[in-house]
């Protein structure tokens, strides 16, 4: 009908298995997170708002619980951000929750970064690299709106450049598809990964090897990256809503055992 | 090779750090050691800090991270050098531990009788630098909670700024 997923009255938010993650039961249940910046949207995605009356304590997931009447959501779309889909997709983890610090490497224009904003909340930071400038200016942009996300226009391959401007992170987040990806996460883990953080990478196989099987250069992607001291965790195709695309998420593991 | 000192640029200033204790090459792998760089009060034994330099401005931040993101040294940052570390000589060889191998380059020409490691060339710099970025706003003690990230956020901004703004690509191609 009109309106979509407008209409708040008939919406039911419940907190996703992830803190900072909500999940609103309409007509269709869609992936959501709090908006860090109520009123706005950030490229056109659509806004639930929610009266806090007909919310309980369990809904805030983690997150504190806001003093507002009105809350509103940001509708996520997995056809848009490759961690949606791997969300939807059945991720174990995502390492990626409130107050965390994220360094996120290939943020394009924003749109995946704003809500992971969402999610990491006023407390939690945004690293986030784009090396491209026309995508780097509407990252800039989305920026000014939300404090807790640090646009960095630079190069991810050489985050020596950019290394006064990042502190140590819990996350490391890459959607950057490059063919040497694995190398470009390795080098930024060494610099600014804790100890046991997360290691979260979208893979397009088509980007680092177009002639091979995507099977095959999933399994060689993991190796690069087993080399590296990032300890696999998980691996998920992103069917349907991409295709030959896969999630790996893994743990940083510095010390050699 | 043993590390005496160790720079650390931050957002809000320059570090010179004294390395108090330091791993042994052949133990630094073991996870022992490994975690004693995660835990402050261990790793907080490990290095002193000699001296702070803080930035008088953004502009002067602004223009030291441009600075160290082409691997200059700044005369702010030679000067800091120059006042805290001992003089280097054959006798008693100063090392010194830096993040990149440009800078190391840069100080190294403005000091010639200082050695200067990397985190490529040794592993207990990568280390110890890695220890010293996760413990910054606690070692350098006359910061307050939230102002590295202050600084990040407003540097972050005026860095990328910057960059997109004198970019030569700043318009679109247009196919003629």
């Amino acid at each position: 009908g009109r309106g979509g997923a407008k209409g708040g009255a008939r919406t039911i938010i419940e907190p996703h298995r992830f803190p900072g993650i909500f999940i609103a039961r309409g007509k269709e249940d869609m992936l959501v997170t709090k908006n860090l910046t109520p009123g706005e949207s950030v490229y056109g995605e659509k806004r639930i708002s929610v009266e806090s009356s007909s919310m309980d304590k369990s809904v805030t997931n983690g997150d504190a619980a806001a003093p507002a009447t009105k809350i509103e959501y940001r509708v996520w779309n997995p056809f848009r951000s490759k961690l949606a889909a791997g969300i939807l997709g059945g991720l174990d983890e995502i390492f990626i929750k409130p107050s965390a610090k994220v360094l996120y490497l290939g943020a394009a224009s924003g749109t995946s970064v704003s809500h992971v904003a969402d999610v990491v909340g006023p407390t939690g930071t945004v690293f986030a690299v784009e090396f491209s400038h026309r995508s780097g200016r509407d990252l800039i942009n989305m920026a000014t709106h939300r404090t807790n996300v640090i646009p960095i226009i630079e190069d991810a391959r050489q985050p020596l450049r950019y290394r006064m401007l990042v502190g140590m992170v819990d996350v490391i987040f890459a959607d950057v598809a490059q063919p040497d990806q694995a190398r470009i996460v390795a080098m930024n883990a060494h610099m600014f990964l804790k100890v046991g953080g997360g290691v979260v990478i979208s893979i397009k196989a088509n980007c680092i090897d177009s002639t091979a099987a995507p099977e095959q250069v999933f399994a060689q992607e993991v190796q690069k990256l087993k080399a590296e001291k990032i300890k696999p965790f998980e691996q998920i195709t992103l069917e349907p809503f991409e295709r030959d695309h896969c999630i790996v998420t893994g743990r940083y593991v510095r010390a050699s055992t | 090779m043993s590390i005496d000192y160790l720079l650390h640029e931050s957002p809000v200033g320059y570090a010179i750090f004294e390395v108090v204790h330091q791993p042994d090459t052949v133990g630094n792998r073991l996870k022992e050691v490994q975690d004693s760089v995660q835990d402050l009060s261990k790793f907080g034994k490990m290095v002193k800090l000699i001296s702070f330099a803080p930035f008088q401005g953004a502009a002067q931040a602004l223009e030291n991270t441009n600075d160290i993101s082409e691997g200059i040294a700044s005369e702010y940052l030679l000067s800091l050098l120059e006042v805290n570390l001992p003089k280097s000589g054959k006798k008693n060889k100063i090392t010194l531990g830096v993040a990149e191998r440009n800078i190391a380059g840069a100080i190294k020409a403005a000091f010639p009788g200082l050695e200067c490691e990397t985190s490529d060339t040794s592993e207990i710099v990568a280390d110890m630098l890695r220890g010293i970025r996760q413990h910054a706003s606690k070692l350098l003690k006359q910061l307050q909670e939230g102002d590295v990230e202050r600084a990040q956020l407003g540097l972050g901004h005026a860095y990328s700024r910057a960059k997109v703004k004198f970019s030569v690509q700043k318009n679109d191609n247009h196919i003629i």
